[in-house]
């Protein structure tokens, strides 16, 4: 894909989008809504969980909570979560610099942010791995370790699979799938990653701010 | 010392994160369509993310 100053103007992406045919154009707005209200069933699920953790939490009279042995558990680690945190907000960056570089017909930069966002998404997933070989708590020793390993353990799930549809899409785009006019796949793509990472937004505020 | 170190490095990358990102938002701003309005939603949380990570870093939040 050659890149010219028409092709990277905003009107240029905006008229690309809009030339399809109007068969293509309902199904991918269809598409588009069935797809954002996925994501706000996925809202609902992990608000769902969310709820029982606060309702656990407020529950007991201190928090971190106290074991019947006497001690107060420790504190999650702050500092470590606050890089791998950066790290997956970074690939949210890259993966929304991916899609800009799909819209204005630049490939190669497509390929380098997607790369780019697939190996930090495999970063974040890898220090979620240390950090449950490391964290003091584990599932079954108290409501501190079930709500945070089964909501943690529920986002890093989704972030596996995220990555599993971003080298997918990657594939598709290089295989011809898409063009420059008709991308949804890589859209929902972009969208998903984004709500992976706000999610996450939530639940760093939730475990290790709050 | 290291958690010192780690919540620097935090600071810088948020900052860094964070930044690309309200840009991205404020380039984006006069966008339309339901993709775009919630990709600017999306964008606008995880800017909000980066400043809880720079509070945390500042020791502001999550017990210094």
């Amino acid at each position: 894909m050659a890149v010219s100053a028409f092709n990277s103007s905003h009107e240029a992406v905006a008229a690309r989008y809009d030339a399809v045919d109007s068969a293509y154009r309902e199904t991918r707005d269809l598409r588009l809504l069935g797809f954002v209200l996925f994501l706000i069933s996925d809202v609902v699920l992990f608000s769902a969980f969310i709820f029982a953790y606060l309702y656990l939490r407020n529950s007991v009279p201190d928090w971190p909570p106290i074991t019947s042995t006497g001690h107060q558990l420790p504190r999650f680690d702050v500092a470590f979560a606050a890089i791998n945190s950066c790290v997956l907000f970074g690939s949210g960056a890259t993966m929304h610099y991916a899609m800009e570089s799909w819209k204005h017909l630049n490939k190669p930069a497509f390929n380098l942010w997607m790369i780019a966002t697939i190996v930090l998404g495999c970063t974040f997933l890898g220090g979620q791995v240390y950090e449950y070989q490391h964290v003091a708590i584990t599932w079954a020793g108290s409501t501190m370790g079930a709500t945070f390993f089964t909501l943690t353990g529920m986002h890093g799930f989704h972030v596996f699979i995220g990555i599993i549809y971003l080298i997918t899409l990657f594939v598709q785009a290089n295989t011809g799938v898409y063009t420059g006019s008709k991308y949804f796949g890589l859209t929902a793509g972009t969208l998903y990653w984004h709500f992976v990472d706000v999610i996450w937004v939530a639940l760093f505020y939730l475990f290790y701010l709050m | 010392m290291a958690a010192t170190i780690e919540k620097g490095i935090a600071f810088v990358l948020a900052l860094l994160v964070g930044g690309t990102t309200s840009f991205q938002l404020y380039k984006d701003w006069s966008s339309t369509g339901l993709d775009n309005q919630v990709t600017k939603l999306l964008l606008g949380l995880m800017a909000f993310g980066c400043i809880l990570v720079v509070l945390a870093a500042v020791g502001v939040l999550g017990g210094g």
